[in-house]
């Protein structure tokens, strides 16, 4: 193995991420790669470690939804040890179907990720109030 | 599994903090409240398996990431000349 002067950072410029709780649906994996291919903007490439075959396209989601925002619980910014909103970045995953210009994107499951730390979680918010496929492209 | 039975306007209190009471009972269901502290989120089971479900169906996206960004500043480029 080789050493990298910050552990945290790898030598193929991803980011070493632990959901303590897992993805929901994906309880058992704890840890994943963020990867920002380069020409990705505004996605990013989430990779399991203990599974190969699971990875996530995760969008930014002020890209599409410039007003979106994460009302955090007070044992969730506990839980992520938020010392200011600029340590939280937020992601979410992206779907993509047989036709792919229909592609959407959940915004009742956020990941919340603090960047310092580099631990996450995703939040469940009201599916009521937050759409579970809102688009990425606008369909007219 | 702990099973109580409960009557209309009954209630079980849950860790000392969260009470669940039950408001009335009609054909179609159950209605509850519920008193919990602002750090305790409640949701419909449903939501939980909703989001599982995108996830799983996130996880099947077999497109590679640069073709799905290309798409993304092509409808960009579409929506300015639109203009």
């Amino acid at each position: 193995m080789t050493q990298n002067q910050d552990p945290i950072i790898d030598s193929d410029g991803s980011v070493l991420l632990t959901f303590p709780k897992g993805l929901l649906g994906f309880p058992e994996l704890r840890g994943f790669r963020l990867l920002e291919p380069h020409d990705g903007y505004p996605l990013k490439f989430l990779q399991s470690v203990e599974r190969d075959e699971v990875s996530f396209i995760c969008i930014d989601p002020a890209s599409v939804k410039p007003d979106y925002s994460v009302p955090l619980g007070e044992e969730e910014s506990e839980a992520l040890h938020l010392e200011s909103p600029e340590e939280a970045l937020v992601l979410t995953l992206v779907v993509i179907p047989e036709n792919a210009k229909f592609m959407t994107t959940n915004l009742a499951g956020p990941l919340v990720i603090n960047v310092r730390s580099k631990i996450g979680f995703q939040i469940v918010l009201s599916a009521e109030k937050y759409p579970l496929r809102f688009p990425i492209i606008p369909q007219d | 599994m702990l099973v109580i039975t409960r009557k209309p306007e009954q209630s079980i209190i849950i860790g000392g903090e969260v009470e669940v009471i039950v408001l009335g009972i009609t054909k179609d269901g159950v209605r509850l409240g519920i008193k919990a502290p602002r750090s305790v989120q409640v949701h419909r089971r449903e939501v939980f398996e909703a989001i599982a479900a995108e996830n799983r169906a996130a996880a099947e996206a077999k497109l590679p990431l640069q073709s799905v960004a290309a798409m993304l500043r092509a409808a960009q480029a579409k929506k300015r000349d639109d203009r």
